[in-house]
């Protein structure tokens, strides 16, 4: 284990506001703080985060961390620590017990408690195989998303559950996401779609792609945009789930796809999803992340990284109209996003070079009647110098 | 000032190897810039992903394609609908920062994976009985054969250094290639794999390539969702299993006029998604497979099957399995007096399926993502070198494993150790790879949209036919045209 004291970032918030006109528009992160192996991440590559409290776990290609946020604080374990396997692919925390779980990419299971790893894996429990893509904890049980499978494992009786083919309408096998909320478990499956389970019946449902063809997207709103999916996220009993091929929206009536050509998504290829509420969710895809902000509306936010300066990008857009292009001095550390999480107003943002943390200081959901920013170059020039 | 205090640490740290051991960075192969002749194309290619930093992404051209794995439009998916999105068509691009990684100091080998199902082991991937060891075996000897050949000209020529072959074998309980897949990019620190056979496995290793970033070519599976993916780390070198059923289906109905087919195939995800462009492209001519009836591996018996085959008096069956199941079906279909064309795919092209079918097998065509008999030079030679090596013949996954290894260690020869960059050199490579195979053209979508071929037991071999051989070359099913295609929707309306 490993520590680095008080990281304190000096961040320039900058008001770019010359504008004149006012408008229905979204918050834009514009504060941004990066967190990479200088501050004392294990490694750059970050696959997940997850925010306990004032911890907040990330787990990286070489190691796991966290970082303590009134203290600033980063901590961090390898192999050489404890942590059974390099690779840290998705962490939960059981809100009853404080119990970190976390799934390795390659090696199984993982509890930390107590300053104590616990480990699983496909030779010693019913965890059907250690490459583990997600994890989550529901009520006393944990699931595990794997290449071969599903598990559930009850930590109060340590009886564990296999879900494939056979017990589970999986066409594949191969789950990729996982969530919990509100009753209702949810699969991401590479190749089988998403599969719903609920938690009081113990009832499966399937939602696959309803034109059965890998090659195309018949319709964009008729079902879940390809079999292929990443990831899944359920809130206010809004399903949404990425996938590489698009991402979308489902309210247990109707789906909406979302294309790149058409929205803010920065790109179709979808590594992860988090919505925070029925009208916003954030996609971590490979050229950065794209936010539905408001969902009637259909308004994203589309945030990037200049990859020559490193400053910031945000825009504002609608049926692909350019509301608005918020620069600041840092945004999201690299555009190939992995995972987000959302943090009270803040949201913590993985990249395969850092984890980025924004800052939500005035937050607001949905639109609200705002001025329009419109930098400036001295704007730009001042900010970088202030940085 | 803790950030201070780390950052001096950390270059304390990187000064010291430099300040207290100097014999050993001489004692390193100096590394040589350039070391094999390429292209103007490719040499572009090199200049610009050795130019970015870690945060860019170099401006390399993506490759668009009019049509996904040429598919005609006669037998498109909905061709009367016009698809709100159509994938596969552009280039999938790598926008991670893994460009930036340096090339390490200190390497004794170059090591190169291999994943394939090499020892025999119960499987539940493959239908509960392990019988894909006979083409594994095939794979690793072309594999091997390449990287011998390689170290016999050098090495790897920036450093003088070996090539050295990391083998797994796949062939275990669902989930296992993943695990090897892991273990081979983060403790083998291989610099890209080849792999694998099954179907399944392959789907769980490309995830995880995918996840740790490291070139995967395949060679040997020809399920067309392998490469349907979208995942910018794959390659297949390889034509699939649709290329080689719209062949046959062209054949069936165009050439042979047929109208009653029925298929009798393996039930496994082989046999299964093998058949999917054979049913759907049936289908769509208007000639829909009449039954369909699987087996479960391993079977000796398949009387159900065929009685129920024979019942619906089909004109030809069309079996998709592998070559021990193919024959003795063909031989209990002769026993009951069953004299429709067999037809078969390409893993009956295996002397086992002649062994055990015996004259049976005359006459029997199968599916071909290759021709062995072309007499090309470089084919020729390469089966010299084959024989002399093994004492036994190249088939088609020695020789696709050959060539798949072959383009793996070019790209690392061209790139350098970086897996990012072994990964953009194969992926923008301007002309089609000249491989023992023929000709290797990758689609958008990095797969091999080469020729395929139908293959008659005539006497005591096969014979290969070309759609032109044949009579039922690429221009009689013309490409989509979309503007007429959409002419004639506004025109219906």
């Amino acid at each position: 284990m490993s520590r680095m004291n008080s990281r304190r970032v000096c961040l320039v918030c900058i008001a770019f506001s010359t504008s004149v006109a006012t408008a229905k528009l979204p918050y834009v992160y514009t504060d941004w703080e990066h967190f990479t192996v200088k501050d004392g991440l294990p490694n750059d590559h970050v696959f997940c985060v997850k925010v306990d409290g004032p911890r907040v776990w990330v787990g990286t290609e070489n190691g796991l961390a966290r970082i303590d946020k009134p203290t600033g604080e980063v901590w961090s374990w390898q192999e050489k620590d404890g942590l059974p396997w390099q690779v840290v692919s998705s962490i939960d925390v059981n809100p009853k017990t404080g119990e970190v779980w976390i799934g390795l990419f390659g090696g199984g299971l993982a509890r930390f408690s107590g300053g104590r790893f616990d480990h699983w894996h496909q030779l010693n429990s019913g965890l059907v195989n250690d490459v583990v893509y997600g994890v989550t904890v529901e009520n006393d049980n944990v699931w595990a998303a794997t290449t071969a499978g599903a598990s559930r494992y009850n930590t109060v009786t340590g009886e564990w559950t296999i879900y494939t083919e056979k017990n589970a309408p999986m066409e594949e096998i191969w789950n990729y996401g996982v969530c919990y909320n509100n009753g209702k478990v949810y699969l991401g499956i590479w190749g089988s779609g998403v599969l719903e389970f609920d938690v009081a019946t113990e009832k499966w449902k399937d939602y696959l792609d309803p034109d059965g063809e890998m090659e195309i997207d018949l319709y964009r709103d008729d079902g879940v945009v390809h079999v292929i999916t990443t990831g899944v996220s359920y809130v206010d009993n809004i399903l949404w789930v990425s996938s590489y091929f698009g991402m979308c929206r489902y309210d247990g009536r109707h789906w909406r796809g979302y294309y790149e050509r058409e929205t803010g998504l920065p790109s179709d290829f979808g590594n992860a999803v988090k919505g925070r509420n029925a009208n916003e969710a954030w996609f971590a895809t490979d050229k950065g992340i794209g936010v539905v902000t408001d969902f009637a509306s259909d308004t994203w936010v589309t945030y990037t990284m200049d990859p020559n300066t490193h400053e910031g990008i945000a825009v504002v857009s609608r049926n692909k109209d350019v509301l608005e292009k918020v620069r600041s001095p840092q945004g999201i550390p690299h555009n190939y996003a992995l995972w987000v999480e959302f943090d009270g107003n803040d949201v913590w943002v993985g990249t395969s070079k850092g984890l980025g943390h924004a800052k939500g200081t005035g937050y607001y959901p949905g639109l609200k009647d705002r001025p329009v920013h419109t930098p400036s170059a001295r704007n730009l020039v001042d900010a970088r110098q202030a940085n | 000032m803790k950030r201070l205090v780390v950052l001096s640490c950390v270059a304390l740290a990187v000064c010291l190897p430099s300040c207290h051991k100097p014999q050993e960075r001489q004692a390193q192969p100096v590394v040589t810039e350039d070391p094999v002749q390429v292209d103007a194309h490719t040499a572009e290619v090199v200049a610009k992903i050795n130019s970015v930093s870690a945060y860019e992404v170099p401006d390399l051209a993506l490759q668009e394609d009019e049509d996904y794995a040429e598919t005609t439009e006669d037998v498109r998916p909905f061709r009367h609908v016009e698809p709100y999105k159509e994938h596969f068509l552009v280039q999938m691009e790598y926008t991670g920062p893994g460009r930036a990684i340096p090339e390490p100091e200190h390497v004794d080998t170059v090591k190169v994976g291999f994943i394939g199902p090499i020892m025999s082991t119960v499987s539940v991937a493959t239908g509960g009985k392990s019988h894909e060891e006979p083409l594994g075996i095939k794979m690793l000897q072309g594999a091997r054969l390449a990287i011998e050949e390689a170290n016999a000209s050098g090495g790897y020529l920036r450093r003088s250094i070996p090539f050295e072959l990391v083998v797994s074998n796949d062939n275990g309980l669902w989930g296992a290639s993943g695990n090897e897949i892991v273990k081979m990019a983060y403790k083998d620190h291989v610099w890209a794999i080849l792999g694998t056979i099954d179907g399944a496995n392959s789907h769980i290793a490309i995830r995880v390539a995918l996840k740790a970033e490291i070139t995967m070519m395949n060679s040997g599976d020809t399920d067309p969702t392998f490469i349907e993916t979208n995942i910018p780390w794959v390659f297949r070198c390889i034509s699939d299993d649709r290329q080689q059923g719209y062949l046959l289906v062209d054949y069936l109905y165009r050439k042979l006029g047929l109208d009653r087919v029925g298929i009798i195939r393996s039930s496994n995800r082989y046999g299964r998604f093998g058949v999917r462009e054979i049913v759907d492209g049936s289908r769509r001519l208007g000639h829909p497979i009449i039954l369909e009836m699987a087996y479960q591996l391993g079977l000796d018996d398949f009387s159900l099957q065929l009685e129920r085959l024979k019942e619906v008096d089909v004109q030809a069956i069309v079996h998709w399995g592998d070559a021990r199941e193919g024959a003795l079906i063909l031989n209990q279909m002769r026993q009951m007096g069953m004299e429709q064309p067999y037809f078969a795919c390409d893993r009956c092209l295996l002397d086992e399926f002649v062994t055990l079918a015996g004259p049976n097998a005359d006459g029997v065509i199968c599916t071909s993502p290759w021709n062995p008999t072309h007499t090309d030079e470089k084919y020729l030679a390469f089966r010299e070198r084959f024989r002399e090596r093994f004492g036994e013949e190249p088939e088609t996954y020695a020789a696709h494993a050959y060539d798949g290894m072959d383009m793996i260690l070019w790209a690392i020869q061209v790139a350098g150790l970086n897996r990012a960059k072994i990964r953009d050199v194969l992926a923008h490579r301007a002309q089609p790879w000249e491989g023992v195979t023929g000709d290797i053209a990758l689609s958008a979508a990095l797969d091999d949209v080469g020729e395929v071929y139908l293959a008659r037991r005539e006497g005591d071999r096969w014979q290969y036919y070309s759609r032109q051989d044949l009579g039922v070359p690429r221009e009689y099913t013309p490409l989509r045209d979309r503007t007429e295609a959409a002419m004639a929707q506004v025109s219906r309306q």
